[in-house]
């Protein structure tokens, strides 16, 4: 497909680069020379400078048989306007970053009126997934699927934990009653999809698929304590912030947010009513034991430096927090943070790329964009997907069992939601039309559900 | 400061005024009586005001300054050439000038304090000027003046604030000229509506109009020596509780009424605040009064009544309150000062400046706790500014400063010390009768003359809430650069 990047920043680059490397022909276009210049020598790009928002620098560009057009320029206005004259000159689809608080209620309004096919909102995803996060504290990350039917979480193996250093099929018994899904597991630097056979040990990050009933079970089976989080304690008080307290209000948790700009302070406490909005500097030590952070159920690093978030985040593990969620931006550091035991840590800039990747996938499939949603898992190496079942697929009622010689090394069907009742999958299941289908795959490139099966 | 334009306004106020006293005029000429008093007065102040309006050509420059200064100047030659009438009279009662112009300063300000102790004898055209003060004062003289003549051409809207600074937006709607057109409707229509209602629960019209023009401007002058116990009617007693409510509430709340916007004018902070203290102090005072009247329910109609009265800042007597337990008598005092809602007609330190003073004092002691916290003070839902608050909080000291000053010169009369002290707080919060020698039963008349000056100044700094008049003493406003 041929796409054009508008803006070559930290998002605009990211995509290029996983763009590119899918094999599209990718087009940027920025007003500076030296970041074009890098991301040429980079990538296997064209680049093109100029202003986004002027017809001739499209029409430069290619816009005349561009597929999709991205903008992801620093300013929400130039983004609209980008997609609007791309829209005018017939580019089928656009996706624009737009940031400021106070278009979140105009979305629809804006998609509509100016053409444009999906509006990205970086840190209201992020602000989405924290508090996804601080629902199921007992995981690290909650991905979501089938419009919440289905979450999928990852937890780390402790050796006291029921789980540890037996096989699956002898776990079997005790969880086999439960709607959930072991469907990848990670260890040190390798990533496997686990079978009967599979020992977990201590240590093993494992990813489990299942309603959010039956996952909310399995933890407290496996004694992790399973309390609701009331009381949040949150470093940083930019964009992401104004988003989580509305979510986080409305689930009625206290939060306590600190943030050394006076200005933005008062903007919070005039925006939100049942948080307390302390004026410090939050990488104090003294300021958060002065504040009784350690008796808070959970902590939340999001001041605008990635070094400051994991220092604070560490600090606030050692000092017993029991859930400590972290803001980074470079994902080497995702690593760093989970060694020190600060296991969720969210990616505004990433999770902003996967969500233009989910359309752009979509969009690549010919016959319509059956892929519905799309997640990075254990950090990059694999992906959970979901697909709806076209009534023209090849393997309708076929049970798995037969199926499942065709499926792809490394490909799991993980779960299945029919009519709205998820149905976890066993060897006599048959896939249905109109079923939604969710995938964990090792390899990437996967787009399509025929993808899944080796060819022949 | 623009001297010219000031004057220009001045004058034209005035002649609002004289074309006001044309109405009391016409009442004497109906009843037979000298309308002699009126035409001289109208005389004087049309040969005062045709100066300024003809002869000036000012420069059309109108800041806050002139704002300010216009509106204290207005108030006090409102009082001044108001007073004529009742000087030209030929009353004993009104030989001093001075107690002329306490009278007229008191029902401009619609206080209701008076320094007459036989008022029934007076003839019908002074009665009907009197109380028609009131009413001209309740919505406040530069209104009317912005509402009759925006061809002034100048931002009335400095006036405007000048005039009624509550914490509380009094703009209605984009125009200055336009709201205040609105806000007179308003005050029409209830005007008209209670008249007709105490007509038809007895009274006669003379009674009915006047009555409803002391309400209206939550004032409190009687054309009765008893005032409302004159009647010794509970169904007039109902209908003026009701009415002096209605008036004490924010008129903004009528305008969303009437828009369509019901919801939302419930949904004020200060109206729930204002309606829960009249409940609960009613409740109160009528248990406090079991063991004085008969029943229970006679002990709630005069504790309504008398509730209502003071905390509307009306200054209507339905019962002598002075004879009351010393309970319900700190009670009445205490909502002498809290007052009615900001943008009514009433007076006091307002409902909404009591919250935003309780708000603010409720953030200083959770402040000890988090010492850090950036917290926003509310009213409405709606953050207010720390200047707002800064005002607020210096508002409510200057009332206290000042209280206690007059009270020191009002003390060299040598009355009791709640006397003195009532006499104050019952004037500059512009509500009427105080305790003991100036209470429901009595009257000013017994005051020396520079008690009586403190006095009307205390109520017209009441009325103006303080600042138009406090910058008239201040130097900066009266340097040229």
């Amino acid at each position: 497909m041929n796409i054009i990047i508008a803006g070559g920043g930290k998002v605009g680059g990211t995509l290029a680069e996983q763009l590119a490397a899918e094999g599209h022909s990718v087009t940027i276009i920025d007003v500076d020379q030296n970041t074009l210049d890098r991301l040429n020598n980079q990538l296997d790009v064209m680049c093109i400078r100029g202003s986004c928002t002027s017809r001739g620098t499209l029409i430069e560009a290619g816009a005349g048989d561009a597929d999709v057009i991205i903008a992801a320029t620093d300013s929400d206005e130039v983004n609209l306007l980008c997609c609007h004259s791309a829209h005018r000159l017939g580019i089928p689809h656009s996706v624009a970053r737009v940031r400021d608080t106070s278009y979140i209620n105009d979305m629809d309004a804006l998609k509509r009126d100016l053409g444009i096919t999906l509006l990205v909102n970086p840190e209201l995803s992020a602000a989405v997934e924290i508090s996804r996060i601080l629902r199921f504290p007992s995981a690290a990350n909650v991905e979501t699927f089938a419009r919440g039917r289905v979450e999928l979480v990852s937890f780390q193996v402790q050796p006291q934990d029921f789980v540890a250093d037996r096989s699956l099929a002898d776990l079997s018994s005790k969880i086999q009653s439960l709607p959930i899904l072991f469907c990848a597991a990670e260890r040190g630097d390798s990533v496997f999809i686990p079978n009967g056979a599979t020992v977990l040990h201590q240590g093993d990050r494992v990813y489990m698929a299942g309603t959010p009933g039956g996952i909310h079970q399995f933890f407290r089976l496996l004694g992790r304590n399973d309390h609701r989080i009331k009381n949040v304690f949150i470093v940083g008080g930019g964009r992401i912030v104004f988003y989580l307290l509305v979510q986080l209000e409305r689930l009625g948790m206290s939060c306590k947010v600190v943030e050394k700009d006076g200005d933005r302070c008062r903007q919070l406490a005039e925006a939100f009513l049942k948080s307390l909005i302390i004026h410090g500097d939050g990488t104090d030590p003294e300021l958060l034991t002065e504040e009784r952070m350690s008796a808070s159920d959970a902590f939340i690093a999001l001041t605008d430096r990635d070094e400051d978030n994991l220092i604070i985040s560490l600090y606030a593990h050692q000092e017993g927090v029991p859930k400590v969620v972290a803001k980074s931006s470079h994902q080497n550091y995702t690593s760093i943070a989970r060694s020190a035991g600060v296991e969720s840590v969210v990616s505004p800039k990433l999770t902003t790329a996967y969500q233009i990747l989910r359309l752009i996938r979509g969009l690549q499939n010919s016959k319509g964009s059956s892929m519905t949603a799309l997640y990075r898992i254990a950090g990059g190496r694999a992906e959970a997907m979901e697909f709806r079942v076209r009534p023209d697929d090849d393997h309708l009622g076929v049970p798995l069992k037969d199926l499942s010689r065709h499926l792809r090394p490394g490909v799991l069907i993980a779960v299945i939601v029919r009519d709205g009742s998820v149905i976890i999958p066993d060897g006599s299941t048959c896939l249905h039309a109109e079923d939604d289908v969710i995938v964990v795959a090792q390899n990437s490139g996967i787009t399509d559900l025929d993808d899944i099966y080796t060819a022949g | 400061m623009n001297y010219k334009l000031v004057a220009r306004i001045t004058g034209f106020s005035l002649l609002i005024e004289a074309a006001a006293m044309l109405l009391p005029l016409t009442v004497s000429l109906l009843y037979g009586e000298s309308p002699v008093p009126f035409l001289i007065a109208i005389l004087i102040i049309c040969a005062a005001a045709v100066g300024p309006v003809t002869l000036l050509r000012p420069r059309q420059e109108f800041f806050a300054r002139e704002g300010f200064f216009t509106v204290g100047l207005i108030w006090v030659l409102f009082g001044v050439f108001g007073a004529l009438p009742f000087r030209f009279s030929g009353q004993p009662q009104f030989a001093s000038f001075i107690d002329c112009f306490f009278e007229t300063i008191s029902g401009f300000t619609t206080t209701g304090a008076t320094i007459l102790s036989e008022i029934e004898s007076l003839p019908h055209g002074l009665l009907f000027w009197r109380s028609f003060t009131h009413w001209l004062g309740g919505m406040g003289v530069l209104i009317l003046t912005t509402a009759l003549l925006p061809m002034l051409g100048i931002s009335s809207n400095y006036l405007i604030r000048a005039e009624s600074p509550g914490p509380v937006k009094s703009k209605l709607v984009p125009r200055a000229s336009q709201s205040s057109k609105i806000l007179y409707g308003i005050y029409l229509a209830l005007t008209g509506a209670e008249a007709v209602i105490l007509r038809i629960v007895g009274m006669n019209w003379f009674d009915a109009v006047t009555h409803a023009f002391a309400t209206a401007g939550t004032g409190g002058f009687s054309t009765k020596n008893a005032s409302i116990a004159a009647f010794n009617s509970p169904a007039i007693e109902m209908v003026c509780t009701l009415f002096m409510l209605l008036f004490s509430i924010n008129f903004a709340v009528y305008f969303l009424i009437i828009t369509g916007k019901a919801k939302q004018a419930l949904k004020s902070d200060e109206l729930r605040f204002f309606l829960g203290m009249v409940a609960i102090a009613t409740c109160v005072i009528a248990w406090n009064l079991r063991d004085y009247y008969s029943s229970i329910l006679e002990c709630l109609r005069y504790a309504v009544f008398q509730v209502a009265t003071v905390v509307s800042t009306t200054g209507f007597v339905s019962a002598d309150f002075d004879l009351w337990p010393e309970f319900s008598k700190v009670i009445l005092v205490v909502l002498m000062f809290a007052g009615a809602c900001a943008g009514s007609t009433g007076g006091g330190m307002k409902c909404s400046r009591i919250l935003v003073l309780y708000r603010s004092a409720k953030r200083e002691v959770r402040s000890i706790v988090h010492p850090r916290a950036v917290e926003v003070v509310r009213l409405d839902g709606a953050p207010l500014s720390e200047r707002t608050l800064q005002t607020t909080q210096s508002y409510f000291i200057i009332n206290i400063f000042l209280v206690f000053s007059m009270a020191m010169v009002v003390g060299l009369d040598n009355f009791s010390f709640g006397s003195t002290l009532t006499a104050v707080i019952t004037c500059i919060n512009n509500v009427g009768p105080g305790l003991e020698a100036v209470g429901p039963t009595c009257n000013f008349a017994g005051l020396s003359y520079l008690s009586k000056l403190v006095l009307s100044f205390a109520m017209v700094l009441g009325r103006l809430e303080m600042y138009p008049i406090l910058v008239l003493f201040s130097r900066s406003a009266w340097k040229r650069s």
